[in-house]
């Protein structure tokens, strides 16, 4: 048994009540390593050809990482997976809090769920037990409500660690998510709607076993050297020079290689929200639906979403289990969230400039509607910027809102919406399943104001700024993810220092070269998804992943966690083995990733006459033949070749 | 690996009403028995058992601590605290929690023994802790040791709650 696992999975059929603990082949640990891998690998082998994503063949996962509970830092992440019904493909959401090693620590690696229940249940699972139990009685209530009311009822010696849905999820709204610990949420691909289906409410887990670890000293010794780094942290300037910055990044027609301290000096002072302003400026965030410049949000009023102004009602910074940064912060007495946590960068944006509204106390409270309803906000935010575009256009009337004015930036209109879409009441229903499907009931052409990848929405990372998001929206098997790869991940990675063969990208280097399409990009991009895909294997944080490699040892922690040490390449080839299995679920479920199309507008077609991604326009099909080589799949199609399938055994 | 009870038992009941598992069963004045799967080696059942009828997994017989209240316990360094929770985690029986929030961006929750009465001295969380910020040692021994990293009073102040 290789250490740093249980080598045990939960499988639970809904339909039937019954449970069962099932052991794991010790070379899917060797070929897939835990977390994500163990759970594509379960779930290629359970999800038949065509399933519903909705229905009782679906499979929905809650997958711990290998290095989680091991006394490694940035690995308290977990993962939620499952055929995704807003795509149609491979489903996973990522999420942190203290769940990941709640799962591990009942015993488990991963804990799935078929069929579905007859009326709503709960899981709740300790050292010696696991079981369904009735939650008709929480059914209906929100995530907040719904954890407290659990943590009531097990008043044990351990305290439960508990995921569940809100009635975002209940409703089956296509862009719920799964929330955990009063409002982190694992948003994206719609899984919530997945476990509403399933008439899961929540997961209970109240275990504490302990996870055996080869060399627990070696482990917490590099995990010393990790949070000295992250402790050193200079006296600070303001949110304005962030801001400055992003400007100067936007004029200058060269561009620096970015080293992850500074972004970790960024987020451990304000969180995300500290690059509001600065992406704003540099082009980095979409504004108005994608279609506007810095020039629609200009310095003065992307100040009114400043930095400080997320700080202000902020009482403590928030960390997540094993963490040494806190990037997370916990508000109280915040406009419509009296007591919560503080929005994320991609919330501010989504809520912000993508709708042009500016007004900050209005996305407190958004953020606090939807953590507590459960719905995923980039993709709520991306569904009201489409709204807004087709009433500006007539596609949809004040007769067709229920009397809502949806101009640009009326924060009080998207408050009011945010709260349909939740309820599913009028416009709201119309809009809870995300952009695509409300352009398909819209029709009349809206489709074209739909910002999305597969029928996710996109994140606020504009791929004309940084063209390396555009192939990871594009042919992920998960499409439209910021937190696979781009240029500036891979720079922040430096995964060359460790893997010879992978390119040093240079230190200053023209902007317009970004755009060229050769063989390096491709390279690039194969390696942020191999490592990307080992870090959710591990249940480690991109953030902590963006400090580089030297200075996260990601390797050598799971070297010392099983005993076996294994070069940085097999790692990789343990990624890209990941990148296959989810690949070959998407070939099976039908999705073709040529099909998949990434909005026009994120590409650059037409390109935009003024801002800082004037002209630019990414050739992102160039790249997909050298990006299908790096894992063996075929070149023309992108599917894996019977060989590639065959040296993982499937 | 697990502990085990040896036929010196005489039945009190005491290591399994003390286990955080529910990893021993066994009728009143009969030989009580420790469920290997079950068992996470606190060595709780070892302090506490009157009868040092408990042998931890290298098999050596644990020593009882008499009165619970003298048990080691965490006492947490707030300087060296980063606030990860990973102790929080570890500990079996949740008796470790998080201090209050400061009331700006910069404080940071440290660990704190919430629950006094609930450790049972397992050391789990000072095991676990990547900074070494926590020491087990019986109550009394903060307040005797004036070289203690950790601030002085900090302890009482988590016995007060």
């Amino acid at each position: 048994m290789g250490l740093g696992y249980t080598g045990k999975i939960l499988v639970v059929d809904l339909t039937t009540g019954r449970i069962r603990s099932e052991t794991v082949p010790e070379w899917i640990y060797e070929q897939f390593l835990s977390g994500v891998g163990l759970a594509a690998w379960y779930l290629y082998r359970h999800i038949p050809t065509d399933a519903d994503p909705l229905g009782p063949e679906n499979v929905l996962g809650f997958a711990a990482g290998a290095l989680t509970g091991t006394g490694s830092l940035f690995s308290g992440r977990w993962m939620v997976v499952g055929k995704s019904p807003l795509t149609g493909c491979w489903g996973e959401a990522n999420c942190g809090g203290t769940f990941a090693p709640a799962i591990k620590q009942c015993g488990y690696d991963g804990i799935f769920f078929s069929g579905i229940s007859p009326h709503p249940v709960y899981l709740f699972a300790d050292n010696n037990t696991a079981e369904l139990r009735d939650a008709t009685d929480l059914w209906g209530l929100d995530a907040g409500a719904t954890e407290a009311r659990l943590c009531a009822m097990h008043p044990g010696r351990k305290r439960p660690r508990i995921a569940c849905i809100g009635p975002a999820g209940e409703r089956q709204s296509l862009i719920a998510g799964v929330v955990h610990d009063g409002g982190r949420l694992a948003a994206r691909a719609g899984l919530g709607a997945v476990m509403g289906a399933k008439r899961l409410k929540a997961v209970a887990l109240a275990g504490s076993q302990r996870i055996k670890v080869h060399d627990r000293s070696g482990v917490l010794r590099l995990s010393r050297e990790v949070s000295a780094t992250v402790q050193n942290q200079p006296p600070f300037v303001s949110g304005k020079v962030a801001a400055y910055l992003g400007r100067l990044i936007r004029v200058l027609p060269t561009q620096m290689e970015t080293d992850g301290l500074l972004y970790k000096m960024i987020l451990r002072k304000w969180g995300t929200v500290g690059m509001n302003q600065m992406s704003i400026e540099m082009g980095d965030a979409p504004v108005q639906n994608w279609r506007g410049t810095h020039h629609d949000f200009d310095l003065d009023t992307s100040s009114r979403l400043a930095p400080e102004v997320f700080t202000r009602p902020v009482v403590a910074k928030y960390f997540c289990y094993s963490c040494p940064l806190g990037c997370g912060a916990l508000v109280e007495g915040a406009p419509g969230a009296p007591r919560g946590h503080r929005p994320e960068y991609e919330t501010a944006m989504a809520l912000g400039p993508l709708c042009l509204n500016a007004d900050s106390d209005s996305i407190f409270q958004m953020n606090e509607m939807l953590n507590r309803a459960g719905m995923d906000s980039i993709s709520a935010g991306a569904t009201i910027a489409f709204a807004m575009e087709c009433y500006e256009h007539g596609l949809i009337t004040r007769a067709d809102t229920d009397g809502l004015d949806l101009s640009w930036g009326n924060s009080a209109a998207m408050v009011a919406l945010i709260d349909k879409m939740i309820r599913r009441e009028g416009i709201g229903d119309l809009l809870a399943d995300g952009s695509r499907m409300a352009a398909r009931r819209i029709g009349a052409g809206s489709g074209r104001f739909a910002m999305h990848a597969g029928g996710q929405e996109l994140p606020m990372h504009d791929s004309r700024f940084d063209p390396g998001f555009a192939l990871h929206y594009a042919v992920e098997p998960a499409p439209g993810r910021h937190t696979v790869g781009s240029f500036l991940y891979y720079e922040m990675f430096q995964l060359w220092r460790e893997i010879e063969d992978l390119p040093d990208p240079s230190r200053f280097y023209l902007k317009r070269r970004k755009y060229d399409t050769d063989l390096e990009k491709a390279r690039m991009a194969a390696a942020c998804s191999q490592f990307v895909n080992l870090l959710n294997a591990a249940g480690i944080c991109l953030f902590g992943a963006f400090l580089g490699i030297r200075r996260l040892p990601v390797f050598q922690w799971l070297d010392a966690v099983s005993g076996r040490p294994r070069s940085p390449e097999v790692y990789l080839q343990i990624g890209a083995n990941i990148q296959t299995v989810r690949q070959a679920f998407n070939f099976r479920q039908g999705i073709d990733p040529l099909v998949i199309r990434v909005s026009d507008r994120a590409l650059g077609r037409p390109p935009q006459s003024r801002g800082a991604n004037e002209g630019r326009s990414v050739a992102v099909e160039k790249l997909l033949k050298d990006y299908f080589r790096q894992f063996g799949w075929d070149e023309g199609t992108g599917r894996p070749t019977e060989k590639a399938l065959g040296d993982i055994n499937l | 690996m697990a502990y085990t009870i040896t036929d010196l038992c005489i039945g009190c009941g005491l290591c399994k009403m003390v286990c955080p598992v529910d990893a021993i069963t066994g009728k009143p004045r009969k030989d009580h028995l420790i469920v290997p799967v079950r068992c996470i080696e606190c060595g709780a059942c070892g302090r506490i058992c009157p009868a040092e009828a408990v042998k931890d997994p290298e098999g050596k017989v644990c020593r009882r601590v008499r009165f619970r209240h003298r048990w080691e316990r965490p006492h947490i360094s707030e300087a060296v605290c980063i606030g990860c929770a990973i102790c929080i985690q570890s500990c079996p029986v949740s008796c470790l929690g998080l201090s209050e929030p400061g009331g700006s961006i910069d404080s940071v929750r440290k660990a704190v023994l919430q629950f006094p009465e609930h450790c049972i001295a397992c050391a789990f969380c000072a095991a676990d802790c990547p900074v070494d910020a926590i020491r087990m040692a019986p109550p009394e021994a903060a307040e005797a040791a004036p070289t203690d990293a950790a601030p002085p009073g900090e302890p009482p102040r988590s016995d007060e709650k």
